[in-house]
């Protein structure tokens, strides 16, 4: 047996060199870091070791399922449950995402990635055939929508997918059904306020203040030829003039969205980067006194933007439920939904088609009514 | 008149036990209550500071933030390497033959006087530890045993220790009960207080009556719950005869607090073996080292400094910086890489378990008093090497500010820029890069706690039955709760131990309940 302990306390000298050893390896980790958040990257193209600067992109979809691509290249998806894609290590130059989905419309947008910034940007995909939730005037027992005619399938069905079962009644009598109380409420709503069978358009060419069915805080504004119709959401406030359909904020500069302000630190122009309509649209406003532009370090924030009605009359406008960034127009030919987002171009998905249909959203609800059939527009998607 | 011939020249000053401002007058009082305010404005400075940097400085604060990141990773390797190291020579120590190495040694002479502190605890608890000492391999006739009960704690308690007098006195060479009286003025009721009387009573009573040389007395302070492992005197008998200057010496074991490990919660044993981790870091850091629990000291060196203090929470480790303070710098902690068993923090309820930890470690951080205390004698203690006062004063305040700000630090603030910044450091590729880096950083810091769960299952006492094995893969998992315990049982209460101190609310001793499954 031995008469000392053969591991002596941890050396000094041992825990020195330890010490020093982490000291450089501090010293040389941090600065590397360093220039790796801010967005510096080591390139080994054209047989040259060279650093280069990146930036980013952040896209955020309404939509897990949705594929992301970069210049044609998939995105790897990001963790569970997250429906935001931060893109790393993009050159500065024009790039084109687009997001789609089997059964979904595709979004699509071309913008600038500056060095060291992050472009940001927000997707949504609808449902390539429309989703409707039945209000019928009559329900079983059960709470099953009940149709007494057939024409129901060949009239609305034919374009749309029907969200709960719905049953054909052969006979009229309704001793064994029940009255639906939604029913009496949809229809009340599209009783009491003015159906959209005028255009913006044409009730600008009467003059004609009333107009649409907008339910959360109106705003009614004259001016001296017209009386403008205003919706509001948060900041955001979607109006009609001449025609035209709007979208401006009111809000400070510091909450202005992303999509409204334009770098103005990059040498290329503004038409090459965003569109020739948003290089037009921020030389308008500079000279503009009404809408003018907020310009602080390094970016120009317009605060209205033109939305594509895709040269159709808009006969019903709203924000698109649980949105500020997505607005509901119902055109000649259906209801769309754009985007306020301009850079590139908008994007503009059908929602529901049709001629012959009134629109309303109510508490973030889109009701229509089809000829003589109510019905919900479900739209599957939570925007931001 | 108070007897002080026998105390060290310094140890004879008025202030030399001091625990508070309000102890002391003029300008010496002015400058211990700003020493107080010291640490508990530098923690809250460093956090508000990282909230205004990420305000006003997005860039810088995100930038320190990696740098901190880069650092934690670091310290966690560096203590990583230090645990490691421990570990290999507490298992090393744990399989030598102790008593077959002081053979050498004539140590016939040597007393160990053993001292258990107690307040309310139950009889099995002290059964378990006086089994203890009996099961130790030395001579049970040169063991003194003190059973120190509180006057306050009432009848009951004497009561317990007299019913152990009677059942095992006569195998020790010594057996003595104390009561230490309530109210005695200019102490705070708790261990700090009761030990000194103890030590005291046994002076008299004991070392005086018998003429038993104090130089022969190793004095070993034990929480009442402390059970020794068999070769512990042996052990401590090797150290002592063999460091350079004995009775310039504290001896430190690792307590493991393990005596009921098998019936406490995760969380319980999460924080057990944090602590136990902590102190084998500090047994291969001599210089950052002070006695922290249960310890050992020779008798001689307490006498020459009128023993501990009465007036403090934080007796513990109290009593080391009085002996290196008197000996002027000249006093060392001996780790001796030994094992100790001593109980998980519990209670019968989860939320009683929380409450209980929080407590305790409320009350072990808030030796920060210790270092109002040392810095205000080494500004009067010039007989410290001035380099040696400005390390231990530097190490010391360093330890309390990591403690209470590196972990809100690391994983509350190090966010703060993202959600507080300005737009510019939103639209920045660094402002998205910031998250991911300080995660992936914070990821490889975990390792490190793969490396505390293989060691904590070797230091796991054997599976008693009725305990599933499945235990042994929670005891695995349990790790990944350390960052939220960090926050919560280190820096919360070690801000809320700073912030007291920082406004004069000084802290009592809470006693940390005890209890065994009968």
């Amino acid at each position: 047996m031995t008469n000392e302990p053969q591991i002596q306390i941890l050396p000094p000298k041992h825990r020195s060199i330890f010490f020093w050893i982490l000291v450089v390896i501090f010293l040389i980790t941090l600065p590397s870091l360093i220039f790796y958040t801010t967005g510096y990257r080591l390139s080994f193209e054209n047989e040259v070791t060279s650093i280069v600067t990146t930036g980013g992109m952040y896209v955020t979809t309404d939509n897990l399922e949705v594929d992301v691509y970069l210049n044609n290249e998939q995105v790897e998806r990001p963790r569970l449950f997250r429906s935001a894609y931060y893109i790393q290590n993009i050159t500065a130059d024009q790039h084109r995402i687009v997001v789609q989905s089997p059964g979904y419309q595709t979004w699509v947008k071309v913008l600038p990635v500056e060095s060291r910034v992050v472009t940001e940007v927000s997707a949504f995909n609808l449902p390539e055939q429309a989703q409707l939730r039945p209000i019928t005037q009559y329900e079983t027992a059960t709470g099953t929508a009940v149709y007494f005619s057939t024409t129901i399938a060949e009239k609305v069905f034919a374009q749309a997918t029907s969200t709960e079962p719905f049953y054909h009644s052969t006979t009229t009598a309704t001793t064994s059904l029940r009255i639906n109380s939604e029913f009496l409420f949809v229809e009340s709503l599209f009783g009491t306020t003015s159906t959209s069978t005028q255009s913006v358009f044409s009730k600008l060419l009467e003059e004609v203040g009333k107009f649409g069915f907008a339910t959360t805080t109106p705003v009614i504004a004259s001016s001296s030829t017209t009386t403008i119709e205003r919706t509001l959401r948060g900041d955001m406030e979607l109006f009609d003039d001449e025609g035209e359909l709007y979208a401006k904020w009111l809000g400070s500069s510091a909450a202005i969205p992303y999509y409204l302000c334009i770098s103005s630190s990059s040498v290329a122009s503004t038409s090459q980067r965003y569109g020739e309509h948003v290089a037009e649209a921020v030389e308008v406003a500079r000279q503009s006194t009404s809408t003018p532009l907020l310009i602080d370090n390094n970016r120009v924030c317009r605060t209205q933007v033109k939305l594509d009605r895709l040269r159709q009359d808009v006969f019903y406008y709203h924000f698109f439920p649980n949105s500020s960034d997505l607005v509901l127009m119902q055109l000649q030919d259906g209801i769309y939904v754009t985007e306020i987002d301009d850079r590139a171009w908008q994007n503009t998905q059908l929602l529901y088609p049709g001629t012959d249909i009134h629109t309303i959203v109510e508490n973030d609800v889109i009701y229509i009514k089809d000829g003589e059939y109510y019905f919900q527009i479900v739209t599957q998607i939570e925007t931001n | 008149m108070i007897e002080k011939s026998h105390l060290l020249p310094y140890a004879r000053r008025s202030d030399f036990k001091v625990a508070r401002a309000n102890e002391l007058t003029g300008k010496d009082r002015r400058f211990f209550r700003f020493l107080e305010i010291v640490p508990g404005v530098a923690a809250w400075s460093t956090i508000i500071g990282i909230v205004l940097a990420s305000i006003y400085t997005p860039f810088i604060a995100a930038y320190f933030i990696i740098a901190f990141s880069i650092y934690w990773v670091l310290k966690t390797i560096f203590l990583s390497y230090h645990v490691r190291y421990n570990w290999r020579r507490l298992k090393h120590h744990m399989e030598l033959d102790w008593g077959a190495m002081i053979q050498r040694f004539s140590y016939d002479k040597y007393y160990h006087l053993v001292i258990f502190p107690f307040y309310k605890e139950p009889i099995e608890v002290l059964e378990q530890t006086i089994k203890g000492v009996l099961d130790a391999k030395y001579d049970a006739q040169k063991i003194i045993i003190v059973f120190a009960a509180e006057a306050r704690a009432g009848a009951e308690a004497e009561a317990l220790a007299r019913s152990l007098e009677e059942k095992h006195g006569d195998s020790f060479g010594h057996f003595l009960v104390t009561t230490h009286p309530d109210s005695i003025v200019g102490e705070i009721a708790g261990k700090g207080s009761n030990v000194h009387w103890a030590l005291s009573q046994v002076r008299e009573q004991v070392l005086d009556a018998h003429e038993i040389p104090y130089k022969n007395i190793l004095t070993s302070v034990f929480d009442i719950d402390t059970v020794i492992y068999p070769d512990y005197f042996n052990c401590l008998i090797w150290f002592f005869m063999t460091v350079e200057n004995p009775y310039k010496s504290c001896f430190q074991p690792v307590p493991l607090f393990t005596n009921n490990l098998w019936e406490a919660g995760a969380l319980s044993r999460v924080m057990a073996m944090s602590s136990t981790f902590w102190q084998m870091i500090m047994q291969e850091r001599p210089e950052k080292a002070a006695t922290f629990s249960s310890h050992s000291v020779s008798f001689q060196a307490l006498y020459e400094i009128g023993y501990g203090q009465a007036n403090v929470v934080s007796e513990d480790s109290r009593i080391f910086w009085n002996l290196m303070i008197a000996n002027d710098g000249n006093f060392e902690v001996v780790s001796m890489s030994y094992p100790i068993a001593m109980d998980a923090t519990t209670a019968s309820t989860f939320w009683g378990t929380i409450a209980n930890i929080y407590r305790q470690h409320r009350r072990w951080t808030y030796g920060v008093e210790n270092w109002c205390y040392i810095v205000y004698h080494f500004t009067k203690n010039k007989s410290i090497p001035l380099k040696k006062r400005w390390s231990v004063a530097l190490l010391q305040g360093e330890g309390y500010w990591s403690l209470v700000t590196n972990p809100i630090m690391l994983f509350i603030l190090g966010w703060a820029p993202i959600f507080l910044g300005t737009r510019e450091f939103h639209e920045t590729v660094l402002s998205y890069e910031l998250p991911i880096m300080v995660r992936n950083l914070l990821i490889v810091a975990m390792f490190g706690l793969v490396v505390s769960a293989v060691i904590s299952l070797s230091l796991t006492p054997p599976r008693p039955d009725g305990h599933s094995r499945f235990r042994y893969i929670v005891m695995m998992l349990q790790w990944i709760m350390v960052p939220m315990t960090m926050i919560v049982f280190s820096a919360i209460p070690g801000l809320d131990a700073q912030t007291r101190l920082m406004f004069g609310r000084y802290m009592g001793f809470w006693v940390t309940p005890k209890s065994r499954t009968k």
